[in-house]
């Protein structure tokens, strides 16, 4: 199998990454699907840096969370809203309504975070381990640990008020 | 809802989009039809260039065409001209075909039968090129002699018969080399292509 192949094959197995971060970032449609080729572009234009120093999971998160941000910060954007249109996956036979509006209140307490701390709780929900997190933003751990305090508590105090 | 429960919400998340592809395949679409086409942009502007001189050339002759004066010049020059101007024309529209193949709008037999078509007749072009070119030069160097120089070479091709073994052997390695190198292309364009089933 070639480089493009094997790249194409990278992308297929880890879409759902590039989803949730095109996600976090973006507030429509069109915006996210722009990120997504963007992100794409970047770990193409890298896939030759990738020497398997680290894991491919964290390498595509490096890449995909520097793009979102760089996208972010030139766009300048602030105070997201949270449109319905991205939210709605394809209905399948398991399709839980209940749970589209769970998630539509989890993008929407996310999106009141700041770029940083988006990129931390994204990363925490992935279930990725401080050092982990760390490697990815180039925070240390530290740093992450402290910061993640704070994003919990905020998240605490605004789900105790919308409760 | 507790922090708890937004990890559950987000698993469940992560755990849906394992089941479905959202917009990758379409990317990688698109990313497929760049990298096809950009297989074919380097020796498209190569081609566009080398168009480009033979319509000089052609433009040279055509102004010159009076100083052809007898009937074995003047086929010379139409030969020259017919080659100058309507190969490379051929050439380009075959590269342009075949280099617009839209991967997108069909499915993949049709794709792959449009892809084989228009390779075929790609390679078809570049072979009669390389056997055209040796008709070329046969005809291209009575006119050029008489248009430079004024001398028919017809009437005395003792001085110029040495040319035709060099010029020979050049056209015959560089046709092979232009010839392997449009193969090479079209191969990898075709492998391109072929990934899509995969």
């Amino acid at each position: 199998m070639d480089k493009e192949a094997d790249f194409v094959e990278l992308i297929k197995a880890n879409e759902g990454i590039l989803f949730k971060i095109t996600t976090v970032y973006t507030d429509n449609g069109a915006d996210q699907q722009d990120l997504y080729q963007d992100i794409v572009y970047q770990l193409w234009k890298s896939f030759d840096s990738f020497r398997n120093e680290s894991k491919i999971s964290t390498w595509m998160y490096r890449v995909a969370m520097n793009t979102a941000l760089t996208q972010v910060r030139s766009k300048k954007r602030s105070g997201h809203s949270v449109s319905i249109e991205k939210m709605v996956l394809k209905q399948t036979d398991s399709y839980d309504p209940q749970w589209e509006t769970r998630l539509q209140l989890l993008y929407k307490y996310i999106h009141r975070l700041n770029v940083l701390e988006k990129g931390l709780m994204l990363l925490l929900l992935e279930g990725k381990k401080y050092d982990e997190i760390a490697e990815i933003t180039g925070l240390s751990p530290s740093n992450v640990g402290t910061r993640i305090s704070r994003i919990k508590q905020k998240l605490k105090s605004q789900l105790t008020n919308t409760n | 809802m507790e922090l708890e429960e937004l990890q559950a919400t987000w698993t469940q998340l992560s755990t849906a989009l394992e089941q479905q592809k959202i917009v990758t395949n379409e990317i990688i679409l698109k990313m497929t039809q760049q990298r096809y086409s950009n297989k074919f942009s380097k020796i498209t502007f190569y081609e566009t260039i080398g168009s480009l001189i033979c319509f000089a050339m052609a433009g040279y002759i055509i102004v010159h065409f009076s100083s052809l004066t007898t009937w074995y010049l003047q086929l010379s020059g139409i030969l020259c001209l017919a080659f100058l101007i309507v190969l490379p024309i051929l050439v380009l529209r075959a590269l342009k075909r075949i280099q617009n193949l839209a991967i997108k709008d069909a499915n993949y037999t049709d794709m792959i039968i449009r892809f084989t078509k228009a390779k075929k007749h790609l390679l078809f072009l570049q072979r009669l090129g390389i056997y055209l070119a040796f008709l070329f030069f046969l005809a291209v160097m009575p006119v050029y002699s008489m248009i430079s120089k004024g001398e028919d070479i017809f009437l005395n091709y003792q001085a110029s018969v040495w040319y035709i073994p060099i010029v020979g052997a050049f056209l015959f390695f560089f046709g092979r080399w232009g010839y392997g190198c449009y193969k090479g292309i079209t191969n990898s364009a075709e492998t391109i292509l072929k990934e899509l089933e995969s």
